[in-house]
């Protein structure tokens, strides 16, 4: 990782305090970060092992992982895991494919960018929520083709959204990925070098004769593929890990392993988190195993399609495929429309008969008692999000100075662990790093809920602001240092200001990232702290669709708040610096 | 049948500005250069004879290739080889498999055997399973075009195809794609800054402003 090149000629600077906190930062941080991740992986093995000081076991044995290997249904509940977990990675990185080779080098790529880029913020739950309104036996499909093409009058009975095989946890999950590998991947072709050289090769193909889909499949994504590698990774460990969606979307009996991970370490049966430990690594090798399945299954299409590069067949009926792709995007499209406008609807919806496209009546009832119930979590959500999302902006800001007082960039080794949590299933770790929190103190569960949304929230800011703040021309700090100002003046004076705009995007980042846990909130906080995210999750499985659209829209309100203050505010102020 | 390509009565326009006019006709074996300044207009002329126009421009006039009107003819359809600057070799294939890449399908084993025969002919002999990044300059460019000629493309347009060779490979260079495109009696047009180019090229030269 290169950094200014102007850097490397900072002149010598005072041995000032907060020169000796910027040079310290570095180590903090992976302090910081490497200690609870570790710590967590480490405190669930053991109780899956059988030590267990808070009940008094100190035997070590097998008895959380018998317990599990009795568990009826366990073979469901991981088969289910998995085949949510891959079919949603393969649907999302298919769809990915087909929509970069329809649209490759065409503006309406952007378009579509800007279409799916919002939904990245949208959290977890509330897709969820809204996938499931959509095609439950009532929702807006249903509603949609009746009664005029089923001769439905009332709603039929369905298995959908809670269907056993799964297809409503693969539906939400490939939604909510497909936006997240495709912004990856023109990420990716983004890069000023990369992506110029491709579009290029690409033009060399139609020259050559090949039809614009086959182009992309034969000379583009050879060299995309190894980019778009480690975000497949992270969607496939995801997908098979997470909780909201399945919670949501999911079967009940089994559930997928890691909800059901979840109830036993919820239970009141404390013996049961003996068993949770053991189903915690036993999600952690699934997602091992999963990786390997995709590392295999890479090689095998890689050998038997390295003929088919060369074999100088120009076409695959690339119309067809351009053709499905188009009707695929828009459907994708029509899915996120509709989804959302379902929402609306429900959140204001008064007397609402099945067959009726929209509702009855409209009313803000709804809205009104939600409201003046909502104010807690909220406030909830506020005070984590601002807390954890201030000592994640401060601590980047930090680590990213001392890159540009030492003139050398943080070793890949640092670059690595920031984006451990990430990286490391949050399932598998967290259990652990809630017992180590509960063996220190019992009491201040708000300080542990704070500090464990601080490690989700950490790697985004960072990935948020590291390009601006590396990207800084170094003449200006060299300047202002000539001119008299200490280092600190020149951070905050100076640096600061002129990169006022991307830090407002990273905080917004970062307080997006923090409303939209789920698991973290619900373990640290021992059930006992409310945010939007943990009530929208509740009241999908119970509660009235009314109250649940409501607290699904609040979920996407306050991060789009957030990004518009972002994008407004620098505007107004500083707007001389900011670029 | 002479081969020939027809440029005719092309307007080229940025947003609703004028920005080149032309008609112009080029025989097989024929050179046209043209020279400008950047910015004037040569690698948007370049892209609309390939039936690449970028969103910014429009185009009035018809592109006419061996009496075949191309001008809604979509790019990969067109028939027409491209030689950049940059050699542009495909990185995840081998050099065989990059000259394979742009050959029609046929027998497996023919199309290996004329791409050994052809990498011969140039002084790239035992190359084929090399990656192309390992590859000089010279060889990079010489592949460039050699994937270009089996190809067999009705005609080619080359963009600054020697702006980044040395002088004294530059000549080499040049001599031999001139030569070639007499060889294989294919109207060519060349885009550059070089006089040098020019003059080599032997045919008509249009100065844009």
């Amino acid at each position: 990782m290169s950094i200014n090149k102007y850097t490397n000629t900072q002149i010598t600077h005072l041995n000032d305090n907060f020169t000796r906190i910027i040079k310290f930062s570095p180590y903090f941080l992976l302090f910081i970060l490497i200690i609870p991740v570790l710590g967590g992986l480490v405190a669930v093995l053991l109780p899956a092992l059988g030590w267990i000081p808070a009940l008094n076991q100190y035997n070590l044995g097998l008895q959380g992982v018998t317990a599990l290997w009795q568990t009826l249904g366990l073979g469901n509940m991981v088969l289910l895991s998995i085949v949510s977990g891959l079919l949603s990675t393969l649907l999302a990185f298919i769809l990915c494919l087909m929509i970069l080779a329809a649209f490759f080098n065409s503006y309406w790529l952007m378009r579509i960018q800007q279409i799916l880029s919002p939904i990245l913020v949208i959290p977890h739950a509330a897709t969820a929520i809204a996938v499931g309104f959509l095609i439950a036996p009532s929702g807006m499909f249903a509603r949609l083709i009746s009664p005029d093409l089923t001769g439905w009058e009332i709603a039929p009975q369905g298995v959908l959204p809670h269907d056993p095989y799964g297809m409503s946890i693969i539906l939400g999950l490939t939604l909510k990925e497909l936006p997240f590998l495709l912004l990856m991947a023109l990420g990716a072709l983004a890069q000023p070098e990369l992506g110029s050289k491709l579009r290029q090769q690409h033009k060399v193909a139609l020259n050559f004769g090949y039809c614009a889909f086959t182009a992309f499949f034969k000379v583009i994504l050879p060299s995309l593929y190894p980019l778009l590698r480690l975000p497949l990774l992270a969607v496939l460990a995801y997908g098979s890990s997470s909780v909201e969606i399945p919670l949501i979307l999911g079967p009940n009996s089994p559930p997928t392993l890691a909800v059901a991970i979840l109830h036993w370490f919820n239970d009141v049966d404390l013996t049961l988190r003996v068993k949770a430990s053991a189903g915690a690594l036993l999600q952690l090798t699934l997602i091992l195993g999963l990786i390997l399945f995709w590392w295999v299954g890479e090689k095998i299409v890689k050998f038997l399609c390295t003929d088919l590069l060369t074999n100088g067949r120009r076409e695959y009926g690339g119309v067809y495929w351009q053709k499905l792709t188009y009707i695929l995007t828009a459907m994708v499209v029509f899915f996120i429309v509709t989804a959302l406008t379902g929402l609306v609807l429900w959140s204001v919806a008064g007397y609402w008969r099945f067959p009726a496209t929209l509702p009855n009546s409209l009313t803000l009832l709804h809205w009104q008692s939600a409201l003046s119930q909502i104010d807690e979590a909220v406030f909830n959500s506020l005070i984590i999000g601002v807390i954890s999302t201030f000592f994640a902006i401060t601590l980047t800001l930090l680590c990213l100075e001392s890159e540009q007082l030492s003139g050398k960039a943080l070793s890949n080794f640092s670059q690595f662990i920031i984006y451990l949590p990430l990286v490391v299933p949050s399932i598998a770790f967290l259990f652990g790093l809630v017992w180590l929190q509960q063996l220190l103190t019992t009491k201040v569960s708000y300080i542990n809920v704070i500090s464990t949304h601080f490690l989700f929230v950490l790697p985004y800011v960072f990935l948020s602001l590291a390009t601006s703040y590396r990207r800084l021309d170094g003449r200006f700090a060299i300047v202002a240092a000539s001119l008299g100002c200490k280092p600190s003046t020149v951070f905050f004076m100076v640096k600061l200001p002129q990169l006022f705009a991307p830090i407002l995007i990273a905080i917004a980042l970062g307080l997006a990232i923090s409303f939209g846990q789920y698991l973290p909130t619900l373990l640290a906080g021992g059930g006992r702290i409310n945010t939007i995210t943990t009530e929208a999750i509740t009241l999908a499985n119970g509660a009235s669709r009314r109250t649940s659209a409501v607290y699904a829209l609040m979920q996407m309100v306050l991060p789009l708040v957030g990004f518009l203050l972002a994008w407004l505010l620098p505007k107004y102020i500083y707007k001389n610096a900011s670029r | 049948m002479q081969p020939s390509l027809h440029i005719e009565n092309l307007n080229l326009f940025r947003q609703n500005e004028l920005l080149l006019k032309l008609n112009e006709h080029i025989n097989g074996g024929e050179i046209l250069t043209i020279m400008g300044p950047s910015g004037c207009g040569k690698s948007t002329l370049l892209n609309w004879i390939t039936g690449l126009l970028t969103t910014n421009f429009t185009a009035t006039g018809n592109i006419i290739l061996n009496n075949q009107n191309l001008t809604d003819v979509p790019a990969h359809m067109r028939k027409i080889g491209v030689l950049y600057q940059d050699a542009l070799l495909f990185s995840h294939l081998s050099v065989a498999g990059n000259i394979a890449f742009a050959m029609p399908k046929g027998n497996k084993k023919q199309r290996l055997e004329k791409i050994e025969t052809a990498l011969e002919n140039l002084g790239l002999k035992g190359l084929a399973d090399r990656h192309p990044d390992s590859l000089s300059g010279g060889q990079q460019s010489r592949v460039a075009l050699l994937r270009l000629l089996l190809n067999e493309p009705k005609a080619i347009l080359l963009d600054e195809p020697f702006s980044k060779l040395d002088s004294a490979l530059r000549e080499t260079t040049r001599h031999l794609v001139f030569e070639k495109i007499r060889d294989y009696k294919l109207p060519a047009i060349l885009v550059t800054h070089d006089h040098n180019d020019a003059i080599a090229a032997g045919g008509k030269i249009i100065n844009l402003s």
